[in-house]
């Protein structure tokens, strides 16, 4: 991954401009509570308007200060959220997609291309990849489909993304799929925990 | 599947984790910014210098806040100020241990601290000798330069630590204070 230091997500550039705005605004801040202190030093009287105004200035962006910083750790703690769940995701995904692959009883050499065909590698790619003949990987990605009972790439990959959107994991929720379902080859591993 | 879902990944099981958020970042470099110019740029005894010592001191009390109220890792709760825990950072070191800390480590946290009562003694002091009462007192200026000396001293140590620790641990601090994010080599400890 490349240095960033100007982030490219929204979010990101949005936190990065609040805390700019606070670092600046506190600093303000110091500034009007100095100056304040300093005339009230050397003024002495607390009903001088001058140094009322001020005083007010220096509590508005005292307050400011305090709002952007709730502001900030809100967004920050949205971002946090954000990155967990999908880090639960990625998670979730990888266990699937090596639920089917133990139930197919792909070899290793198979899981390997099969990971690749689902990552959108075609099969010449994936030759060059694994340093195989292209003939190697066409007899591989055959077995591979036989072995999930699929005609194809496209439907091979619709198995992955389906089990994604089928969200409790049971395929039976479309009528086309309650077939599939039933296949004792696709059938998937009851879900643990 | 592991195995491949990795190499497919590119850097195998490495992480990435948000540590520091961007306001640690900016107060960061803005400090490290002003005790440069205050070192090395400004004259001494220049309105700027004067100046960039209260945005300092302003920097570091902006920053104590943060602590209070801030995100996980930025609070004081995730580096305790702790020299028992130190120690047994080093110990745990010098034992060849290379678990990864999301927040300070232990020894840097005590590196933090002293960081920012030198700037606020230094900035007290350097306050000091602009009012009548403590203009000229010997003692004041002598406190307040010893203190920078051991200021300069302690930044040449953090930066040694820095990259200690980066070898150490296999985790680029310097990249994580300016874009915020570790990352975590695989099957690496989180104590």
């Amino acid at each position: 991954m490349r240095l960033r230091f100007w982030p490219a997500k929204t979010r990101e550039r949005r936190a990065t401009v609040l805390a700019g705005l606070i670092l600046v605004q506190a600093l303000c801040a110091l500034f009007f509570i100095g100056d304040v202190i300093e005339d009230f030093r050397l003024l002495g009287d607390p009903d001088n308007p001058h140094l009322l105004l001020e005083a007010l200035a220096a509590l508005a962006l005292i307050g400011g200060v305090i709002f952007l910083m709730i502001e900030l750790r809100g967004l920050l703690a949205r971002m946090s959220d954000m990155e967990t769940g999908l880090e639960i995701a990625r998670g979730h995904l990888a266990e699937v997609i090596a639920r089917f692959f133990d139930d197919w009883s792909l070899t290793a050499a198979e899981r390997d291309v099969a990971l690749m065909i689902l990552k959108g590698l075609d099969n010449d790619t994936i030759a060059q990849v694994r340093k195989t003949a292209p003939g190697t990987v066409r007899a591989q990605t055959t077995s591979i489909y036989a072995k999930s009972n699929t005609d194809g790439r496209a439907q091979f990959i619709s198995l992955i993304v389906e089990e994604l959107l089928a969200g409790n994991g049971l395929p039976e929720a479309a009528p086309d799929l309650t077939e599939r379902a039933q296949a004792p080859a696709r059938r998937l591993p009851e879900r643990t925990g | 599947m592991q195995a491949a879902l990795q190499r497919t990944r590119g850097r195998a099981g490495a992480r990435e984790v948000a540590v520091w958020d961007p306001l640690v970042r900016l107060i960061h470099w803005s400090l490290a910014l002003a005790i440069l110019l205050n070192a090395t740029l400004v004259e001494d005894e220049s309105m700027a210098h004067e100046w960039i010592g209260y945005a300092a001191l302003g920097l570091v009390g902006l920053r104590l806040v943060w602590a209070l109220v801030g995100p996980r890792h930025a609070r004081f709760s995730s580096f305790p100020p702790s020299p028992v825990r130190a120690i047994g950072h080093l110990r745990a070191i010098l034992a060849g241990d290379r678990s990864v800390h999301l927040s300070h480590n232990p020894l840097g946290a005590l590196m933090v601290y002293n960081l920012w009562a030198s700037v606020i003694a230094i900035g007290v002091t350097g306050h000091m000798m602009t009012t009548p009462a403590w203009f000229g007192v010997e003692w004041v200026e002598e406190a307040h330069e010893a203190i920078f000396a051991w200021l300069i001293f302690s930044v040449a140590l953090h930066v040694a630590g820095v990259a200690l620790e980066s070898w150490r641990s296999g985790v680029n601090l310097a990249r994580a204070m300016l874009n915020g994010r570790k990352t975590i080599p695989e099957g690496r400890d989180l104590p």
